[in-house]
């Protein structure tokens, strides 16, 4: 009985995490790259909200999405962001794109035994003008790829893309090679196909999708240009440029 | 892990243009040990009707004998070939006999469905180990790759496919899907189904 008295074995516990759901998405490009994320939040059944954004404008050269917590992936972009501008103070310039994935790896590290329980996917612009990104678990492990998919959709979008971005299971025709880089207008088509996908099939994704696309500096916009409402979010000028693309996805 | 993930195996079945396929990979392991790469799971039910049992090894064993035994015993009762609707009840029934300890297996249906006009239309079908029947009119999953076979089905899949472009179509969504797949995978069969012909082929793909 819960009177203070020895006489009974109690338990108590208090579970410090949940699954918030949604599906975040990256493809580098070799002059862009795109960071896509749903906006829907959920636990258990419910939704909590359909606009919650999971993808995050760091610098004009680099994006954060992340996955999984929703209340430690805040926090998680809250205190990088903190970092990011102690570094603008002492340096006088945005972190490099390699520099951010390496901070967030110690960072992540740093909780090592307790967890952000996050999976995060950085997207953006390399020194030298090429598009990366890198992919993290939630204890810091990262790896560059060309792309990757994270989140409770994960498993039905990474096959897709395995497909459709490195052409795995296509032989190429005779005499040519796979393209080791796609145009933007494809990227953009997959990355609305997967979640268009993902949606129809998958309870926790649905009701908005936010692309964020990083160009190095220098790149015409031309092929930004067919989207409604493409937003520029730049802070700068004469660098590279993030733009954010918002649709809709299904609510049901 | 589940029974059902103990052998390992996925099975798919898409619709195109008069024409279905079925596919599935052709492993067989116990948890992570892989023992065999020429594991059929997909059995000819008429000369239009395929049936694939994903899940549990020794069930696809013992209920492909089971229907052919009941189907056989159908086709000498009315004298004519089980059809895909009717099969799929069979299946159903079949499987719900045993709602309180069940055969591990979700079955996975494809054929040519004979109309009153003489003319064959697609009809696809799956079920869960109880027997309750999925009709699609797109695809069908089934099997510890599922997850991945809705993703890459729903991408690239498109209504009224040619054979040889559904066959492309259902080989690709199967051999990216098992590729994330521990479970499944060790190469690949596929067969499309078409009014005249059916056409079997063996995928390699990566067996590792």
């Amino acid at each position: 009985m819960p009177d203070g008295s020895f006489s009974h074995p109690q338990q108590r516990q208090f579970n410090p995490y949940t699954e918030n759901g949604g599906t975040i998405l990256a493809i580098a490009g070799k002059d862009f790259s795109v960071i896509a994320g749903d906006t829907r939040q959920s636990e258990g059944y419910s939704i909590q909200t359909r606009y919650a954004p999971k993808v995050f404008r760091l610098t004009d050269r680099a994006v954060l999405a992340v996955n999984g917590f929703a209340a430690d992936g805040n926090m998680f972009v809250k205190k990088v962001q903190q970092r990011l501008e102690w570094y603008r103070h002492a340096h006088a310039k945005d972190m490099p794109l390699g520099a951010i994935a390496r901070l967030i790896q110690t960072m992540l590290y740093g909780r090592r035994f307790f967890p952000y329980y996050v999976y995060n996917i950085l997207g953006g612009i390399e020194e030298d003008g090429t598009g990366a990104v890198y992919s993290f678990d939630p204890v810091g492990s990262y790896e560059r790829e060309a792309c990757r998919a994270a989140g409770a959709a994960q498993s039905l979008v990474q096959p897709f893309l395995d497909n459709q971005i490195y052409f795995k299971n296509q032989q190429a025709p005779a005499g040519q090679s796979h393209p080791l880089h796609l145009p933007l207008s494809d990227v953009l088509a997959i990355v609305i196909d997967s979640f268009t996908s993902a949606t129809e099939r998958h309870i926790e994704v649905g009701d908005g999708l936010e692309i964020y696309v990083v160009l190095t500096k220098g790149r015409p916009t031309q092929d930004l240009e067919g989207y409604r409402g493409v937003k520029e979010l730049t802070t700068r000028p004469d660098g590279d440029r993030v733009f954010l693309i918002q649709r809709e996805l299904k609510k049901d | 892990m589940s029974i059902m993930q103990h052998n390992g195996g996925s099975v798919i079945a898409m619709v195109g243009k008069d024409c279905v396929a079925i596919a599935s990979d052709l492993r067989l392991g116990v948890q992570s040990l892989s023992i065999s790469s020429n594991f059929e799971k997909i059995f000819p039910v008429t000369e239009r009707l395929y049936v694939g049992f994903p899940g549990l090894a020794t069930d696809v064993t013992t209920l492909r004998e089971v229907f052919r035994y009941r189907v056989n015993m159908y086709t000498i009762k009315e004298e004519r070939a089980i059809e895909p609707t009717i099969f799929t009840q069979l299946v159903s029934s079949t499987l719900y006999e045993r709602r309180f300890g069940p055969y591990f297996i979700e079955p996975v249906i494809a054929g040519l469905q004979k109309t009153p006009s003489g003319s064959y239309e697609p009809f696809i079908a799956a079920t869960d180990l109880i027997g309750c029947i999925n009709f699609a009119k797109d695809f069908v999953v089934a099997g510890t790759a599922s997850e991945k076979l809705f993703g890459v089905a729903e991408g690239l899949w498109e209504p009224g496919l040619e054979p040889e472009d559904l066959f492309e179509t259902i080989s690709q969504t199967l051999m990216n899907a098992v590729d994330r797949d521990a479970f499944s995978g060790w190469g690949a069969i596929v067969h499309v189904i078409t009014k005249d012909k059916v056409i079997t082929r063996k995928l390699k793909g990566r067996m590792d």
